[in-house]
């Protein structure tokens, strides 16, 4: 049994069509769960009790559960219930900014909460509402810091994508066993996709080491 | 088209049962990997932090692979890539699902559980090696009756996340066939289509694991304390 | 038969450097057996670098060190550099008790493990040095719940539990309150008192008039001037020593 690495050049537009769709989910899920999290990271901050509670719960409760029974729920479950059919893509999309969403909270809380309690109130003492204060000081500051623990989780969910396979969505992971159906030949395609990602997410924690020492 | 709940279809036989059978075995694969994942993070922790060149490119190695791949690829590899590789007897055998699963969620677990151990070791102070060393303790010794103990208590934190994480990636090994509970709620969908009622099952049984493991890492906390460092007094 | 005036320690001409910053400018010192030398100086002046080079714990590039004509130097990196570390005893400036131990368990380690002594055997003697330093009451108590004084006396006992020849003293009373340096510096005075060999950088200058027979004063890397304890205090060489020694002795 000699390795045919042609299997890969040949079923090359299925593979990317696989890791495009897995791009959309990426950028998508970032592009929904950064800017929640920046709203769950300062509802947990947050001195109201019925907005505090509420967030800590959602994000206690999220973070008990497995990525894959959120995908399930909002792709089998949820549309039994509501009587709306969404598609593959956008059911992925929304579970991972739903869950995902609670882990860059919690890095962005902790970005926030370094920010020194008197630059704050400097910032208030110009006349600041506190929209702006977090516009300008809190988001700017806090969120600079914790780059390197965002990048680590951006990585994370990068990976996180192949988990969609699960309902069927075409992205990357589910794309290669496709064209392994039809080829059966998986150590060549499934080392392709485990070194595609690989070098994917070595580069990105290289980006993210070299942001981190360029902060300090 | 209004929907019926019917919440008695995880209590009814034969559903019931597959969820608790689904329950147990994500209990099960997730302890074993667990214990797989420390064992091998242990060693390869500790292996980074030694002061040779070539044991700690090792360690590197090892980590930067197995976390860096995703775990459902890894998976699919232990099951459709290794076992032909092996033979086709060991194709062939019964319980492959499971034990590659065992394998693949203890192997990619280690590789995290090693950072922390990494790190751990790393923060104990330089004087505790001095301390030991003065005393004519070999390198061996130091690592086992001082650096170790220390290490492991200043690791608990990320540890306890880790031990949490175990039993959340497990829900992966249905994709290899393994009848866990996620694999098991999904199952009961598709025989019932109520599978909102049966995924918020399994959703409880996720809760009532993660609260049993954040109880359990707590005793541990307690038990392992040391008076006068973080805290404990 | 061994001769009173047996040199134990044979620091020659050690140089060490810290990247760019050469720390130690050859340094010599001979230390003989019953010896209890001083090493002062101000801050940042290689004293501790000195010690640490002495038992191995740091490595120097120029120079060799021998101990009981064994040179460190040779046995740096291999198997014997553990039992020439057994042969001396270090006690720290912060104490530096396994956090996770009893007290009595910190002193039965080594010997425990290095000379294999039976864990009744190594309890009885660990007892013994625990009431030889004033402390046997708290044999059972981790390092957390003891004062600075009681960790530090912890620490001699453990050094000595190894039977050193020499014992070195990194700064032993430089973490401690006021009212607990007197009770450590009580227990390393009857230490010498009963012959052990001690090598001791120390800031307390009363210490130094008191119970040392030599002072080596450095600065900079470099030791400026070694004698005996009477002469430096009355009779300094050097202009830096004679600086030292004043400022010093207006606050004994």
């Amino acid at each position: 049994m000699g390795l045919d690495m042609s299997v890969i050049p040949r079923n090359f537009n299925v593979l990317l069509g696989g890791f495009y769709t897995t791009l959309k989910l990426f950028v998508l899920a970032l592009a929904g769960g950064l800017p929640l999290g920046i709203f769950l990271g300062l509802g947990r901050l947050s001195s109201r009790k019925w907005i505090y509670y509420p967030v800590s719960a959602y994000i206690n409760f999220i973070r008990n559960v497995p990525l894959l029974m959120v995908i399930f729920w909002i792709y089998f479950a949820l549309p039994i219930v509501t009587g709306h059919n969404i598609g593959r893509l956008s059911s992925a999309i929304i579970a991972f900014i739903v869950f995902e969403a609670t882990y860059f909270g919690e890095i962005i809380r902790a970005g926030f909460q370094s920010v020194k309690k008197g630059e704050l109130q400097a910032a208030y003492s110009t006349g600041l509402t506190y929209t702006q204060a977090v516009r300008y000081i809190l988001i700017p500051i806090g969120l600079r810091r914790v780059i390197p623990s965002l990048m680590t989780q951006i990585i994370v969910i990068f990976q996180d994508t192949s988990l969609a396979y699960v309902i069927g969505l075409r992205e990357f992971v589910r794309a290669s066993t496709i064209v392994n159906a039809r080829e059966i030949r998986s150590l060549e395609i499934f080392g392709f996709v485990a070194m595609v990602y690989l070098l994917i997410c070595l580069v990105g924690s290289t980006i993210s080491n070299r942001l981190e020492e360029k902060g300090e | 088209m209004g929907y019926q709940f019917d919440w008695g279809v995880i209590v009814r036989e034969p559903y019931w049962h597959w969820l608790l059978n689904g329950f147990i075995k994500t209990l099960i694969l997730g302890s074993i990997s667990w214990g797989i994942a420390l064992f091998l993070g242990l060693i390869i922790g500790t292996i980074r932090t030694l002061p040779l060149k070539l044991a700690r490119a090792i360690g590197k190695t090892y980590v930067e692979f197995f976390r860096n791949i995703p775990l459902l690829v890894q998976l699919f590899f232990w099951y459709y890539v290794i076992p032909p590789m092996v033979g086709q007897w060991f194709n062939r055998m019964q319980n492959l699902p499971w034990i590659m699963a065992i394998f693949g969620l203890g192997v990619y677990t280690a590789s995290r559980v090693a950072e922390h151990f990494r790190s751990g070791l790393n923060s104990v102070p330089k004087g505790q090696r001095h301390a030991g060393l003065s005393t004519g303790l070999t390198n061996f010794q130091l690592y086992r009756h001082v650096i170790i103990p220390y290490g492991f208590r200043l690791m608990i934190p990320p540890i306890t996340t880790e031990f949490l994480t175990i039993f959340k990636n497990s829900a992966l090994a249905m994709t290899i066939g393994v009848l866990e509970l996620s694999g098991q709620s999904y199952k009961i969908g598709t025989w019932t289509f109520h599978s909102f009622e049966s995924i918020t099952a399994a959703v409880g049984g996720y809760l009532i694991i993660g609260f049993t493991v954040i109880v359990f890492m707590g005793w541990v906390e307690k038990k392992l304390k040391i008076p006068g460092l973080l805290g404990g007094e | 038969m061994v001769a009173e005036e047996e040199t134990l320690i044979t620091i020659d001409e050690v140089s060490k450097w810290y990247g760019e910053v050469q720390a130690l400018k050859g340094i010599s010192l001979e230390i003989e057996r019953k010896d209890v030398v001083v090493i002062c100086g101000p801050s940042g002046c290689g004293k501790s670098t000195t010690l640490r080079c002495i038992n191995g714990l740091e490595e120097f590039e120029e120079g060799d060190v021998i101990v009981d004509n064994v040179s460190v130097r040779k046995v740096q990196g291999t198997k014997k550099i553990y039992k020439l570390r057994s042969k001396i005893g270090m006690v720290f400036q912060h104490f530096e008790l396994y956090p996770h131990l009893t007290a009595l368990e910190n002193i039965t380690l080594a010997p425990k493990k290095v000379f294999g002594m039976s864990k009744k055997k190594a309890n009885e003697k660990g007892m013994e040095l625990l009431e030889r330093v004033g402390i046997p009451k708290q044999a059972n108590q981790k390092p957390g719940e003891l004062s600075g004084g009681q960790q530090q006396r912890v620490g001699i006992a453990r050094a000595i539990a190894m039977e050193p020849q020499t014992i070195l003293f990194d700064e032993p009373t430089s973490a401690l309150d006021p009212e607990m340096i007197r009770d450590v510096l009580e227990v390393m005075a009857d230490l010498a008192e009963g012959g052990l060999t001690m090598v001791v950088v120390t800031h307390e200058m009363g210490f130094a008039k008191e119970v040392a027979n030599k002072i080596a004063f450095m600065e900079d890397g470099v030791i400026v001037e070694h004698e005996d304890v009477e002469t430096f205090f009355k009779n300094p060489k050097s202009e830096r020593a004679k600086e030292f020694v004043d400022r010093v002795l207006v606050h004994i």
